[in-house]
């Protein structure tokens, strides 16, 4: 399996890039693409249509690639890994997510994936702003089993909160998600998710909620205690409550991040990136600062000494790590570059989705999501 | 200083040539990149926390004033269940896992007369000496173990020198992973009460065996008053026969009306007693209901006439004739109920009203009615019906006597066989009193043999009858009867001259008291059995007893006799008993 992988900010660049990079008879039948939306997506998929090639594309929220060339974090930017996978061992997929709900939609990506590979692994993006990524999770699994391996992000636009778009060379999708399936039997893919936010403050109880929409939270309206809570202004959200999620406290000492992705102020409802039960106990949560970094660095290097040979590396990092982190969002990045020492391509998510190792797949906010691929 | 400034200074420094520097330019530059990182990462986390201090500041604030609150709820929930604890008249405790106490509330401190820091950490023997419950130290580990409470664990403990009886409720206590770290309970001192249920008991017991007494001594007394009662009646009935003037014979009524209202009331209080003490057994057999009815309608026809009162018995068409059920007391009911009628009837008439209330496969249920046009009961003393000994209490009724037992007895024998039984009424006008009761049906073939049947005058002229019978006064009643039905009479007063006279004579007919001195007359009966064997003869042999108990009839018909009657009898019940031995007896004879 050869890897090529390049980043650009413009779209000229992207095609100087790929002409450059298969000049020397190159001829990769998968493209992955993470691009901000300040680049023009249509030219990008109108090029690759052309190319031949199955494309696994996503808008982010700042991108990053580090390869042997150089270590890149970028916003407006786009990067791209070009491979050439053994022809009937992957297949892509995107799937329109218009009238359907989320879990909907999963059931149906999800009959797809088992349909072309009798145990496949999943990489999925999905449209951040409109598909409730644990919904889609739960409707993959329900059809394709609690123990599907699967990998991926919900699609970002650098913090505008206005459109997040999936597609492949075909076309594109602001309300879809695309899958891209590999055939176990010839690729190992394993992963981690690990996060490192903290809880903060007292318990409190969601009193209403449908779905990942929740109205109260002790009886009073959801949006005026997270706004009174956090001293936040009106205008600073929705922006501000992905870096401030609800933890929801699950069987002692597991929990679950909420980040808030949309509000509805007439409603004074704060619309999350997954479900949030009603009933549920809950609290703040915030990042504790640097700490994060080394708490990422400790579980990369667990990982590496469970499954160290790999081809490609995939991260799905939460907007928030970066938020957080600033330039020091290089350091966690970096340790698992130089840990393999093999192409890194990611984005900046509004959520990830991932197994931990052999655990169950789930839907996570705030996480620094790992995905190694390596060819049998 | 960091380090890396003062190693950057050291080394400029220290060089002294522009060559020198050219050869460590590469160095410092990566110095000062690398500090330039690091200060572009502080001034970020400067800014970002700068940023996140209002947000920060105002979490902090929000949840500090939220964990006031809690801490201040938390305060006064604790005051609430410490005030509950010290004023609940309850003894209260809570123990760890390994049963030993954690808090006691002021009460069980008191109880054991131990500080209630000082009862902390000890266990229940430690608080209670000489205690050795096992059996509740297994309990309290089976809540901890199950996670199940237990309520109404009673033992008995020694404190303070004195022993006490206390009941306790044991219930888990729970964390929040929901594992058992404890246990609560909750104990009173039952002490008075177990005493006062000792007493009930003891009282109970008392009381069950008054009654039991009771009834047996109006058994007992019953029974005795049966043989003299035969006698008044029986003399009563010979005096009858004999040349009486007006006034005598007045009298002679008058007697004979008090007997049969005394022989009511024994039989009454015999009825009563067996019911009370659960000996009152039912006799199904298979009969005809019109006989049973026949049988009502002579005895009381008489007495309705007497009043000038009409008197009819009306059996529907679909009501079944061939029943399978205790005729004699359907008959006491009936009878009971008529009699009360005729008794609360001044004009009018009486109707009997037998319905088919339901009819599937083998089984009926029947309605019985006696309606009356009589005085009719006051609606508040409609509930006291049915109950013992309660009586209507009103002028009009001051004139008619009675126990108050008959319709007790009517609604006690109802229930015995499934039924049920009401009144309807309307005061001044008349009542209505039913009783439902289900029957097997049986075949026509089938007829209860002891079934009341008219007797017929039959004359037994130059036959022979040997009367066995202790008591001369009902010697000369029984001799006179039979006498009157044309026998010869051979009297003994025992059982062993009975036998010597049945060897020396040929008789026609045995009747033989039960009770009797040497030989009884069950001996009698078998004796004379053993010597009819091999042989084709079968003297009939009657039974006189003052018995009158389910049961009785199998004993004679096992000791080889051919029919009873129970004392008192009338001349027409020993015709009938005659009758019945005789063809019983027929069928016995092997040919």
């Amino acid at each position: 399996m050869q890897v090529k992988t390049f980043s650009t900010n413009t779209v000229r660049g992207f095609r100087q890039n790929w002409d450059q990079d298969t000049a020397d008879g190159f001829r990769p039948n998968v493209a992955v693409v993470f691009s901000s939306v300040e680049l023009d997506l249509t030219e990008v998929i109108a090029f690759l249509g052309q190319k031949g090639v199955k494309v696994f594309g996503s808008s982010s929220c700042g991108e990053f690639l580090y390869n042997r060339e150089g270590k890149v974090i970028s916003e407006g930017g786009l990067v791209c890994c070009m491979m050439d996978l053994i022809p009937g061992s992957f297949d892509l997929g995107l799937f329109n997510g218009i009238g359907a709900t989320s879990f909907e939609l999963g059931k149906r990506a999800g009959n797809w994936a088992i349909k072309v590979f009798k145990d496949p692994a999943i990489l999925v993006v999905a449209s951040g702003l409109t598909i409730d990524g644990e919904q889609l999770v739960r409707g993959i699994q329900d059809v394709a089993g609690q123990d599907i391996t699967m990998f991926g992000g919900l699609s970002g636009d650098d913090a505008h909160f206005k459109e997040t778009i999936v597609f492949s060379e075909a076309s594109a999708e602001s309300n879809g998600a695309v899958l891209l399936v590999l055939d176990k039997s010839v690729y190992d893919v394993n992963g981690i998710a690990t996060s490192g936010w903290v809880s903060i403050g007292a318990d409190k109880i969601i009193t209403s909620s449908v779905g990942n929409i929740v109205y109260t939270i002790d009886h009073e309206p959801a949006l005026d205690v997270y706004k009174q809570y956090l001293d936040v202004r009106d205008e600073d959200l929705p922006q501000i409550g992905i870096e401030y999620p609800l933890l929801i406290r699950k069987k002692d000492p597991d929990f679950v991040l909420r980040a808030v992705l949309n509000v509805d102020r007439e409603k004074k409802a704060l619309i999350f990136a997954g479900t949030v039960p009603e009933g549920a106990v809950v609290t703040f949560s915030s990042s504790p600062g640097f700490e994060i970094i080394e708490h990422t660095k400790k579980k990369v290097n667990e990982f590496y000494e469970f499954s160290s040979r790999s081809d490609l590396l995939i991260l799905f990092s939460c907007m928030a790590r970066h938020s957080a982190l600033g330039p020091a969002i290089s350091e966690e990045i970096d340790e698992a570059w130089t840990k393999w020492n093999k192409p890194l391509i990611g984005f900046f998510t509004y959520g990830e989705i991932g197994n931990n190792y052999k655990n169950s797949c789930d839907f996570y906010n705030q996480t620094f999501t790992l995905v190694s691929i390596k060819q049998k | 200083m960091p380090v890396i400034f003062q190693s950057l200074i050291d080394e400029l420094q220290n060089i002294k040539s522009s060559e020198e520097f050219a050869g460590s330019r590469e160095r410092i530059m990566e110095d000062l990149l690398r500090m330039k990182t690091e200060h572009e990462k502080l001034n970020f986390r400067y800014e970002r926390l700068n940023k996140e201090k209002n947000i920060l500041s105002s979490l902090l604030t929000r949840t500090s004033a939220d964990l006031k609150k809690v801490s201040e709820n938390l305060k006064i929930r604790a005051e609430e269940l410490s005030a509950i604890l010290a004023t609940i008249p309850a003894y209260v405790f809570f123990k760890d896992r390994n049963l030993n106490y954690l808090l006691v509330n002021k009460g069980f401190a008191e109880l054991v007369g131990i500080p209630a820091e000082q009862i902390k950490g000890r266990s229940v023997k430690d608080i209670f000496l000489n205690y050795n419950s096992s059996d509740y130290f297994v309990t309290e580990q089976r809540v901890i173990d199950s996670g199940t409470a237990m309520y109404n664990v009673e033992e008995e403990v020694e404190y303070n020198g004195r022993l006490r009886w206390v009941n306790t409720n044991l219930a888990p206590i729970r964390n929040a992973a929901n594992e058992i770290i404890g246990l609560i309970g909750i104990s009173w001192d039952i002490t008075e009460r177990k005493h006062f249920e000792s007493d009930l008991m003891h009282s109970k017991e008392l009381a069950e065996a008054g009654t039991m007494a009771k009834n047996e001594f109006i058994a007992s007394i019953s029974h005795e008053f049966r043989t003299p009662m035969n006698g008044i009646i029986g003399l009563a009935e010979i005096l009858k026969n004999t040349v009486l003037d007006e006034a005598q014979d007045d009298l002679l009524k008058g007697i004979v009306s008090s007997a049969e209202n005394l022989l009511a009331l024994v039989n009454d209080l015999l009825d009563f007693s067996a019911i009370e003490a659960g000996k009152m057994e039912l006799d199904f057999h298979p009969f005809m209901l019109d006989r049973v009815l026949e049988d009502v309608f002579q005895v009381l026809n008489l007495k309705a006439r007497e009043k000038s009162l009409g008197f009819s018995v009306i059996i529907n068409e679909d009501v079944p004739k061939h029943l399978h059920g205790d005729s004699q007391r359907l008959r006491q009911i009936i009878l009971n109920l008529t009699n009360n009628a005729v008794k609360f009837t001044e004009q009018g008439e009486i109707e009997i009203h037998i319905r088919l209330l339901n009819r599937a496969m083998d089984r009926a249920l029947l309605r019985f009615e006696v309606k009356d046009t009589g005085i009719g009961i006051p609606p508040e003393a409609m509930n006291l019906l049915f109950k013992v000994f309660s009586r209507i209490k009103q002028k009009q009724h001051y004139l008619i006597s009675g126990t108050g037992l008959g319709l007790s007895i009517c609604k006690k024998l109802t229930d015995l066989m499934g039924g049920d039984i009401g009144v309807e009424s309307v005061y001044g006008k008349g009542s209505t009193f039913w009783f439902t009761l289900p029957f097997e049906l049986s075949g026509p073939k089938l007829q209860n043999p002891y079934n009341t049947q008219t007797a017929v005058e039959v004359s037994y002229s130059g036959k022979k009858a040997l009367v066995a019978e202790d008591n001369l006064i009902n010697q000369k009643i029984v001799s006179f009867q039979l006498r009157r039905m044309g026998f010869e009479v051979e009297l003994t007063d025992n059982g062993q001259a009975a036998l010597e006279k049945f060897a020396s004579m040929d008789f026609d007919l045995v009747i033989l008291d039960i009770q009797m001195p040497i030989l009884d007359g069950y001996q009698v009966a078998k004796a004379i059995r053993q010597q009819e064997k091999g042989t084709s003869a079968h003297l009939p042999i009657i039974a006189l007893t003052a018995n009158a108990m389910k049961g009785d009839r199998e004993l004679y018909l096992e000791a080889g006799m051919d029919g009873y009657v129970s004392k008192p009898f009338t001349s027409e019940m020993l015709q009938q008993a005659i009758e019945f031995a005789n063809k019983a007896a027929a069928r016995k004879i092997t040919p």
